[in-house]
């Protein structure tokens, strides 16, 4: 019974003097959500077409299955389903249609009501691409990568750019995915996506990972802290001083000003006397937990979504 | 005026930038002029025909004698009509004449259909001059043949000329509107500029500007290849010419300006434009003589504007005789068409579009 | 359904489906069909059922009971100015002066007609045409004759018409005067025949000879437009890599192309026929074996040069652009319209390298309606290298996908 699903190792893809791939190395086990998380350039795309088939690498080694693949090649492809971030279909064709063209591509397609079931396109199954809305192009584009009923799938920015209804039906699509014991490699620059989806994330920057784990225990690196945050103009923020020992640091954000702290209560006891003492009204003020976003903040200084 | 001039110069950019509207330009009339030039050299003049000879039986002398006395004509004899078939088939010769003692006969290729009749023509004065030859008598009518007007000395290709100089006229008026600016729409890159202040009519005139730029130039190049490389020989007036390739650029713009208000996506409009061009280029008396049509497609041809440009292109080129009035008349009406769709073609610019 | 038919039908539908491409698909070839038959119908008939306008000025005042020979011409025009058989138009509509009006300034108008185009020819019989002929008549030993004029419009082909009919009518009236005369012997007068070659014993039809010429017209556009069009666009929206992520690998994908282009040729094929047969009652039976290979060679050509055109294009823009440039000339000069005449070098050597050339020799020749004109070997050697030619650097160059 094999246990790990892909396992890439040192992988290398070059354009010149940029590289898009730098060293990477990770392992999938099976039946998991496994997402690559980095903002846009970081090199995910181009090690998922890597994985895909569509990219040749420079240097590294693919094992998909245990077994060790020099090219994806039909074998492995059958086995692979693939999600594009950057693949149209023919608008003339119907939504059926298509389906039976990519089904005729593979030896043990599935039928196409139980895809078109799976991915709610039961009504649109005879409607013209070019008349789906952003949504079900891409629940088509899912339906696509699951019409061989893949062990594998890999979905390469499935929700970027719809709306949030829409993202919430990928997001229950992907899922069922695992539940059903795929394996789903998953890359995205929307942090509540990875956080909402996987059960590990590997996060990228610059062709390299620069952290990897769960999302808990991604932002646990970040220690047992809180953060505290509210609006106030520049320059009207307190000092990690006057908040106490507790206190670990005052940084902005734009407006915001976020003040992360390992004692929740003494550190807020502080900070309304400030804003007393400072006339702020500490507009809009939340309490929460850290994120993968100010994991990569923290590490790179820079945020997911510039 | 600073608007116009940025939307003139982005046109002009954008013009020399498409290799497909350079090459259709300037490029295809030049290679109209060689290859139609080749095709159809025999509807037109006699020069140079070589006739192939049998003479199986019956008077050879009188038929050798008669076949001199016409000009022009390099003549062979065959032994059998076989080894003249032959001849013809493999163009060795351009047709035959077959004297057996009682019936003379034209051998032709039926392929060159194009070639044929005047080659028919000159078969026929050999036979009615050998008919009266060989019972010893001469034609008793001379008929001598004046040409009159300018174009006495015109060729094919003189003739032609001016043809496809006014259907480069027309494609480059015609698709600047159905073509160009039906394509910005479709793209939804008038949107763009229409959200700002800039002028619609600005917009209209740089194309217009731009267009007659560009026909002037390639219609300039193309007399200059013509005179240089062809040998054409021409008497440009320049005033008539001016008129005439304004005219029948505006009157082609109007004509596209028509073709977009009509079709019900700016993409079609393209295609509506090219069946019309072509169909104009096939019956407008440009390449093959409207009379050879039948009635109702000469009708057709008389409804066809670049039937009147090529003739004003004519006149104009001092190829063929027109009176002024004519002239004047047919690039007025070119002209006022063309006009008249101006403020349309502005209201199109900013026109939502039907959904 | 296997992925070679599935590619295929897809490929047909997406064809048939985007309105753009079946017009030039479909509808543009039947409409050259109809057009170039159209006006080519009256092919062979000079003027066909044109009426030209004619003048004839007469200035011969033969001496009463002397001959008058001028009068048997004026007669001759007078007769071809009347309705022809059928009720239709005559076929000079001719114009002569009123009993009052002075010919010599008749004649002036009439010539300033002509330059302007609203005459065909304007025939002058000079004074003393009448005494010369008499004198041209029995005359002996010498070389005489009597003159006449006719005067045509520079520059139009309507004149050069009228003029070579009026050579035809004068030439009959010669005969008849001295007929008359007693001078020849109409029973010994030559008989005049007309041979045709070429036609392998069937009579010349434009429409038969066009046919096949439009039908390779077709495969020709689809091949140049349709195959670059469809792999440079699939490319760059990028259609087609949503292909090589699955098992589907180049030479199947290629394959159902293939078998998608061949069917729409087919279809396209069948169409042209139909129009041809039936509306233009074309004869030529393009049905049998040898002429169908031809149709399929010619359909694996086109595909080929498409496949060369997509290698070479880095866009699909591009890709259009050098179908649009290169189309007419592959049309014009590989003898689809109009048989080659005679080139000069540099065209004729295009044209021996123009495929087309060859496919449409052979294609005729197939029919039996035409004699061919180049080695049948050729027709089919010469588009089997452009295949292997095309297919060779296509191998090479041509990219499916954007980025690697």
């Amino acid at each position: 019974m094999e246990e790990t699903a892909l396992r890439v190792t040192n992988l290398r893809k070059s354009y010149g003097e940029v590289h898009a791939v730098d060293g990477v190395s990770f392992a999938v086990p099976v039946g998991r959500v496994f997402t690559l998380l980095g903002p846009n350039g970081a090199g995910k795309t181009t090690t998922l077409e890597i994985l895909e088939g569509i990219r040749d690498a420079d240097e590294g080694e693919i094992e998909v299955f245990g077994q060790r693949v020099r090219r994806i090649d039909r074998a492995t492809k059958e086995r692979m389903g693939v999600l594009l971030q950057e693949g149209n279909f023919e608008p003339h064709l119907r939504v059926k249609e298509v389906l039976r063209l990519f089904s005729s591509f593979f030896r043990s397609p599935r039928s196409l009501s139980d895809v078109l079931r799976e991915v709610s396109l039961e009504e649109k199954e005879n409607a013209f691409v070019k008349t789906l809305s952003g949504g079900q192009r891409q629940r088509l584009a899912l339906g696509v990568a699951l019409i061989n009923n893949p062990d594998l799938v890999f979905l390469d920015e499935p929700t970027t750019g719809l709306d949030p209804q829409a993202r919430r039906n990928i997001w229950s699509l992907v899922t069922g995915l695992t539940e059903s014991g795929k394996t789903v490699i998953l890359t995205t620059h929307y942090m509540e996506e990875a956080e909402a989806l996987s059960n590990a994330v590997c996060i990228m920057d610059h062709g390299r990972i620069i952290a990897e784990g769960s999302p808990r225990d991604l932002a646990a690196q970040l220690g047992r802290e809180t953060l505290i945050e509210f609006v106030a103009p520049p320059g009207k923020e307190p000092s990690p001083e006057s908040l106490g020992p507790s206190c670990k640091a005052v940084r902005r954000d734009g407006d915001l000003v976020v003040v992360e702290t390992e004692d929740l209560v003494a550190t807020m006891a502080r900070l309304l006397d400030w804003s007393g003492t400072a006339e702020s009204a500490l507009a809009g003020m939340t309490v929460r937990q850290p994120n993968l976003e100010d994991v990569f903040l923290s590490m790179t200084g820079r945020r997911l979504r510039e | 005026m600073t608007e116009l001039r940025a939307l003139l110069a982005a046109e002009l950019r954008i013009f020399v930038r498409d290799k497909t509207s350079l090459t259709f330009t300037f490029l295809f009339p030049l290679l109209f002029i060689l290859i139609f030039g080749s095709l159809m050299g025999g509807m037109g003049s006699a020069e140079g025909r070589r006739l192939g000879l049998v003479v199986v039986g019956g008077d050879a002398e009188t038929l050798r004698t008669v076949v001199a006395q016409i000009g022009q004509l390099e003549t062979t004899e065959y032994v059998a009509p076989a080894d003249l078939d032959a001849a013809v088939t493999s163009r060795d010769v351009d047709f035959g004449l077959v004297w057996d003692g009682r019936t003379l006969t034209t051998v032709v290729d039926v392929r060159r259909f194009e070639e044929n009749s005047a080659y028919e023509e000159i078969a026929r004065g050999i036979a009615s001059r050998f008919n009266l030859a060989i019972q010893g008598r001469e034609p008793l009518v001379d008929v001598e043949k004046v040409v009159e007007g300018s174009g006495a000395s015109a060729d094919w290709l003189t003739r032609v000329l001016p043809g496809i100089l006014a259907f480069s006229v027309l494609s480059a008026g015609l698709f600047a509107v159905a073509g160009h600016i039906t394509s910005m729409k479709q793209r939804r890159l008038l949107d763009r500029l229409v959200v700002t202040p800039m002028h619609p009519v600005n917009l209209v005139a740089a194309v217009v500007v731009s267009r007659l730029g560009v026909v002037f130039a390639s219609t300039l190049i193309t007399l200059a290849a013509a005179i240089q490389v062809f040998r054409v020989e021409l008497h440009v007036h320049w005033v008539r010419y001016v008129a005439s390739v304004v005219a029948a650029t505006v009157g082609s713009m109007g004509l596209g300006t028509a073709i977009a208000l009509v079709v019900r996506q700016p993409s079609s409009a393209g295609s509506l434009a090219n069946v019309l061009s072509i169909t104009m280029m096939f019956v407008s008396g440009i390449y093959f003589p409207v009379e050879i049509m039948p009635a109702f497609l000469r009708a057709v041809s008389a409804a066809m504007p670049l039937r009147y440009m090529a003739d004003a292109l004519r006149y104009a080129t001092g190829v063929m005789d027109m009176s002024p009035a004519r002239f004047w008349a047919t690039n007025a009406v070119l002209l006022g068409l063309g006009v008249a769709l101006l403020p349309v073609l502005s209201r199109y610019l900013v026109r939502a579009e039907r959904r | 359904m296997s992925a070679v038919l599935s590619i295929a039908r897809a490929q047909v539908a997406v064809t048939l489906r985007e309105r753009i491409t079946l017009f030039w698909f479909l509808v543009f070839p039947l409409f050259v069909l109809a057009l170039m038959t159209l006006v080519f119908s009256n092919v062979g008939e000079d003027g066909g059922d044109m009426t030209f306008e004619i003048t004839l000025v007469n200035l011969d005042r033969p001496s009463p009971g002397g001959a008058d020979f001028s009068s048997g011409i004026a007669e001759a025009l007078r007769h071809l100015g009347e309705p022809r058989e059928g009720g239709e138009d005559p076929l000079f509509a001719l114009h002569v002066p009123g009993e009052d009006v002075e010919p010599h300034a008749y004649l002036d108008e009439e010539l300033a007609a002509l330059r302007v185009g609203r005459r065909a020819a304007v025939v002058v019989i000079p004074q003393g045409f009448s005494e010369n002929a008499a004198r041209a008549a029995f005359a002996s030993g010498e070389t005489v004759s009597s003159k006449l004029s006719v005067h045509t419009s520079g520059g139009r082909t309507s004149s050069d018409l009228a003029a070579s009919i009026l050579d035809q009518v004068f030439a009959t009236v010669d005969r008849e005067i001295l007929t008359r005369l007693g001078l020849f012997d109409a029973g010994r007068s030559v008989v005049l025949a007309r041979r045709e070659i070429g036609t392998q014993g069937r009579e010349f039809r434009y429409v038969d000879f066009l046919l096949p010429g439009v039908v390779l017209m077709g495969f020709l556009t689809a091949g140049l437009f349709s195959v670059p069009g469809t792999i440079l666009f699939g490319r760059e929206q990028k259609i087609l890599r949503t292909y090589w992520v699955t098992p589907l690998d180049v030479p199947r994908y290629f394959a159902g192309f293939a078998l998608g282009h061949v069917a729409l040729c087919a279809l396209q094929f069948a169409c042209v026929v139909l129009l041809g047969r039936f509306a233009f009652g074309a004869r030529v039976d393009l049905l049998q074996p040898v002429p169908l290979l031809y149709l399929v060679l010619a359909a694996a050509t086109s595909l080929a040069i498409g496949f060369l055109i997509a290698a070479v294009a880095r866009t699909g823009n591009a890709g259009m652009a050098i179908a649009n440039i290169v189309n007419m000339p592959m049309m014009f000069l590989g003898g689809l319209f109009f048989p080659i005449g005679e080139l000069s070098p540099a065209l004729r050597a295009a044209m021996l390298a123009n495929p087309v050339t060859y496919l449409a020799d052979g294609l005729r020749a197939s029919t039996g309606a035409e004699a061919g004109v180049l080695p049948p070997v050729a027709t089919v050697a010469v588009p089997l290298a452009w295949i292997a030619l095309c297919v060779g650097v296509a191998a090479f160059r041509l990219r499916l996908d954007e980025k690697r």
